[in-house]
């Protein structure tokens, strides 16, 4: 069981290797250093599996009822949760590292990239494993200024601006976890994860911050705890230091995109029974989580840089991951991670290739747009369209049918049925845009190909669900302590489906050459939203002003004061 | 009884007797550093010797240890010049004395701390340095804390531990007394300031333990205020400066505010309070000395502005000088986190304007360290500027500094001879699991 703790120790292995030796060997110790770190995902499996099989496993190296004592207690505790954070992080860092060695090959840093790359690797294996919510914030923070350093570039004026901020805002992050963490022990008396659970359960304690107003101890911590997530995971309003971030090398980007972001999802599932008692906490999680994956995707859509068009795109998906947490779907959240992150991934290590190749094709990117609106097909549009309205209907019947899924009780799962739909109709309307074919070939497969995804997605995560949380009683008071009032949630989907079905037919309209008569304010409007959202709410400036202005009144307070600055 | 006379005695000859001698290389400056440092190592050998016979202060002997750690590192630091003779040698006297307050009994240790006031009152004002003026107001401010330190020994209470208050907020600075440790570590020559600023407040400390039972609890709602004043002020001042000496001193200021909080909300002085300011004390030695190193390089008058890019040609000096920025901030694994995390989770501190002023402070670390290390060691390279490797001596120094940090951080308090106390009230001792 011990040998569990090999699995972060490898990277850092793997670290040393890279920076230990002579400079004719470094290119040799940089691949065998991919071994360790290889190791570490297989070792990361046998861990998954020893943990579904056995159950979790606790390995401590100080004493719990001495805590305070020493700020370093080092300690696992690994249940399946952990288990499947190691392997993603593993896998993926495997991944990154095998790839780098090649990408920055002859690069005069590469001994110090690949050794920071391997470090947070285990840096943040020792975080997902960690055995109480001291290691995990000891751990947090080294994540922080490995980020700084991860994206960073010594000789470049705007890149050590970005890490600044970066870290900077992932301070203020930090600073919240803490202050969550203090609270915690003062009420509780421990930071060990199972006996904080139930300490927390067992007695309800009330705070009067503010004369007049009191809040919950559990709904204090959360809350607090949750601005460290929000500062890890980019949300709103602390979201600008990742599209600050991308002068980094790209294989950072599919680390930080896959691994590191995904540390506020993984700390709320961590401490979900805690989140679980504090439905103030909870909508504060999905109100932060819809604000931003609004704010996240729209700004996507006005960019016109193709580094600050993914960050925005993570923004996004990170505010459906809150959001889901926020609803109590918990594991969706963890789901929905391991796949972005998948994808992220992906997407960051196959961009050099397809950018590579867009040079070498004449045609790419296509400039003549007359001639592709001429493409446009009524029997595409016609299949895409009945399969957005018929995919929900299907997976309806499926999930109260087959899976037994009780939707009239949980709005978490309405959310995640919800989403399919919305995230399966935008494919469908993206594909049709890109290959306006007019084949009956195209459209069948178009079809089964969605329907198959769709289907793979939900048996995976209602399965997975079981998984990571065996017990569906304790899902289902996760989705009862999120519950919104019946009339803000049917709002909420009534409001939605109409925008989108609006926007479906103001996409068709205007793909077809129509005109839609809009009143003229709409028009106006439409244009300076273009503007806010191009310049990214102006977030950036209005964070630079405060900056600014703290920086100027610290001045005049130190000219003030006779100092012995004079 | 022989043991608690003996004792102290020993640990401050050591050192005295040391700067003595020293003056016969006196006209060798290469060999004066090495007698120094070597006079160094034997006063830790004879500390670590006198181990089980001192008696512990509430504190711990953790300071006792430090301080012939901190003048090791803070002599090897320096290069050889005839001009940091005399630094050399007060380091050593300095330490004697130091030693001999925290070992001695109390009224040997108050005679002992007004020799030690005015010795420094006396150095500020025959020492000066073309790049900073005297400030009679630090002087003054020593100048009060030896009174107060001769008044503490012949007053009776409560004038006496009013007395002894005021010469612990000039010895472990707290605002409005601050300017002494402010000017004390801008005026002062050589391997001193590197050295003072864990000597003072160490010794600020050790009295404070002694003197807190006695206070009125005016002066004490009066400690908590003017400490979270402290802190913020510190940190406002310390993103003002761009004179790096000015901004550890105010950074430092900020952080020694916070304890004098913790230790006035609690009227005690628990172990973890020890490792909390002897961590930002060596961090703060270490900046200062890492500052030495581009001092050395680049005259006494550069401004930190117009150096940048050492991270590339000075990849020891970066790696060395990043680590106890990390540690000033109060990161982990770091001497100074694992102290600021023991004073937290040891109070009784909840959601309250103390605890957003003290995080206020903390945040603000980041910010002000943070800037002056990038500034450094990254941008462009100058190709107007000679780049030159850390040589051995500092190479040793700050590495040492480093060690001493972490060791702080991860090592078991037990290790420096502090008693560990028993876990808070209404802790949960007993192991309750969570059913899910």
């Amino acid at each position: 069981m011990s040998a569990v703790i090999l699995v972060p120790l490898l990277p850092l292995l793997a670290a040393l290797i890279v920076l230990m030796g002579n400079e004719g060997s470094r290119y040799q110790r940089a691949k065998i250093a991919a071994y360790p770190i290889g190791a570490a995902f297989l070792g990361a499996i046998a861990t998954l599996w020893l943990v579904a099989t056995q159950g979790p496993i606790t390995i401590r190296f100080y004493d719990p009822a001495s805590l305070s004592m020493l700020a370093f207690p080092m300690g696992f505790y690994i249940d399946r949760l952990s288990a499947v954070m190691m392997v993603l992080i593993s896998g993926v860092g495997t991944i990154i590292y095998t790839y780098s060695i090649g990408y920055m090959y002859q690069d005069p840093n590469d001994r110090r990239y690949l050794a920071l790359i391997a470090f947070t690797t285990s840096v943040l294996l020792c975080m997902v494993s960690s055995a109480n919510l001291m290691m995990l914030f000891l751990f947090w923070q080294v994540l922080s200024y490995m980020l700084y350093l991860l994206a960073h570039n010594h000789a470049h004026a705007a890149t050590l601006e970005g890490a600044f901020r970066t870290f900077t805002l992932l301070r203020v992050g930090d600073v919240a976890f803490l202050s969550g963490i203090v609270l915690a022990h003062q009420l509780y008396g421990t930071l060990e994860f199972q006996t904080l659970f139930a300490k927390a359960t067992e007695s309800a304690v009330m705070l009067t911050p503010l004369p007049g107003i009191e809040i919950g101890g559990t709904t204090a911590i959360t809350l607090l705890l949750f601005i460290g997530a929000m500062s890890k995971s980019a949300q709103f309003p602390i979201h600008i230091w990742l599209p600050r971030s991308l002068y980094a090398p790209t294989p950072v980007h599919a680390l930080l995109h896959a691994g590191i972001i995904n540390a506020g999802g993984f700390l709320i599932n961590r401490l979900a029974p805690l989140y679980g008692l504090s439905s103030t906490t909870l909508h504060v999680a999905f109100v932060v989580g819809m604000v931003t994956a609004v704010l996240g995707a729209t700004t996507m859509l006005a960019q016109n840089d193709i580094k600050k068009t993914l960050g925005f795109s993570t923004i996004g998906q990170m505010g459906y991951m809150i959001m889901e947490c926020g609803l109590g779907a918990f594991s969706l959240a963890v789901f929905h991670l391991i796949a972005h992150g998948l994808f992220k991934a992906t997407v960051f290590l196959s961009c050099g290739n397809v950018i590579h190749k867009a040079r070498q094709e004449p045609e790419f990117p296509q400039t003549n747009h007359a001639a592709k609106e001429e493409e446009f097909s009524r029997l595409t549009w016609a299949t895409g369209f009945l399969t957005t309205l018929l995919i929900p209907l299907v997976i309806l019947l499926v999930s109260h049918g087959v899976l037994h899924i009780p939707l009239r009780d949980s709005q978490g799962t309405v959310i995640f049925l919800f989403f399919i739909w919305v995230t399966s109709s935008q494919a469908i309307l993206t594909l049709i845009r890109l290959r306006a074919v007019a084949s009956w070939k195209v459209s069948a497969a178009m079809l089964l190909i969605l329907l198959f995804v769709v289907f793979i997605y939900l048996f995976a995560v209602e399965s997975f669900t079981r998984f990571l949380y065996p017990n569906p009683a304790e899902v289902a008071t996760y989705f009862q302590a999120a519950a919104l009032p019946n009339w803000l949630f049917d709002g909420l989907i009534g409001g939605t489906a109409l925008v989108i079905i609006l926007g479906w037919f103001y996409i068709y309209a205007q793909a077809q050459g129509r005109t839609m008569w809009v009143p003229n304010w709409v028009g106006g409007l439409r244009l300076r939203l273009y503007v806010l959202f191009l310049n990214r709410l102006y977030l950036d400036e209005l964070y630079q002003s405060l900056g600014r202005a703290v920086m100027h009144v610290v001045h005049r307070i130190d000219k003030r004061e006779s100092g012995w600055s004079k | 009884m022989t043991d608690i006379v003996t004792a102290p005695l020993l640990l401050a000859a050591v050192p005295i007797v040391g700067a003595m001698l020293g003056l016969v290389v006196w006209s060798q400056p290469e060999k004066l550093r090495i007698w120094s440092i070597i006079v160094t190592v034997l006063s830790l050998l004879a500390v670590i010797g006198m181990f089980g016979r001192m008696t512990v202060p509430a504190e711990g002997l953790l300071f006792v240890v430090l301080l012939p750690l901190a003048a090791c590192v803070s002599l090897l630091g320096q290069p050889v010049h005839r001009d940091h003779r005399l630094a050399w040698v007060m380091t050593l006297l300095f330490l004697g004395l130091g030693l001999g307050i925290l070992a001695s009994q109390y009224l040997v240790s108050q005679i002992t701390l007004i020799a030690l006031l005015g010795l420094i009152t006396f150095l500020l004002i025959w020492h000066h340095d073309p790049f900073w003026p005297t400030s009679w107001l630090g002087i003054g401010t020593f100048g009060l804390g030896t009174l107060c330190a001769g008044l503490a020994m012949i007053a009776d209470p409560p004038v006496s531990s009013v007395a002894s208050l005021l010469a612990c907020a000039i010895l472990l600075p707290l605002v409005p007394f601050h300017d002494g440790y402010v000017t004390a570590l801008t005026r002062l020559p050589g391997s001193l300031p590197p050295f003072i600023v864990l000597l003072l407040p160490a010794i600020g400390l050790h009295d404070l333990a002694a003197v807190l039972p006695t206070l009125p609890e005016v002066a004490v709602s009066t400690m908590t205020i003017l400490a979270l004043v402290g802190a913020l002020y510190g940190s406002v001042k310390a993103l003002a400066q761009s004179r790096v000496r000015l901004l550890l001193a105010y950074g430092s200021i900020s952080f020694f505010s916070i304890l004098w909080w913790f230790v006035a909300a609690s009227r005690t002085v628990i172990p973890q309070a020890a490792v909390f300011l002897g961590a930002v004390a060596l961090a703060t030695s270490g900046l200062l000395l890492a500052w030495q190193v581009v001092r050395t390089r680049y005259g006494d008058d550069v401004d930190p502005r117009a150096i940048s890019g050492l991270a590339s040609p000075m990849p020891e000096f970066a790696v060395l000088l990043s680590l106890l920025a990390l540690a000033a901030m109060g990161l982990p694994p770091f001497g100074v986190f694992a102290g600021f995390m023991g004073l937290l989770l040891t109070s009784s501190l909840t959601l309250s304007a103390a605890l957003l002023v003290i995080v206020i402070a903390w945040l603000a670390a980041s910010w002000y360290i943070l800037d002056m290390v990038q500034r450094l060691l990254f941008g462009l390279q100058r190709s107007d500027l000679r780049y030159e490797a850390l040589r051995p001596a500092e190479l040793a120094s700050l590495l040492m500094v480093v060690l001493i940090v972490i060791a702080l951080g991860v090592a078991p308090v037990s290790l420096f001879g502090i008693q560990t106390q028993p876990p808070r009230a209404g802790a949960v001792m007993e192991s309750v699991t969570w059913n899910r």
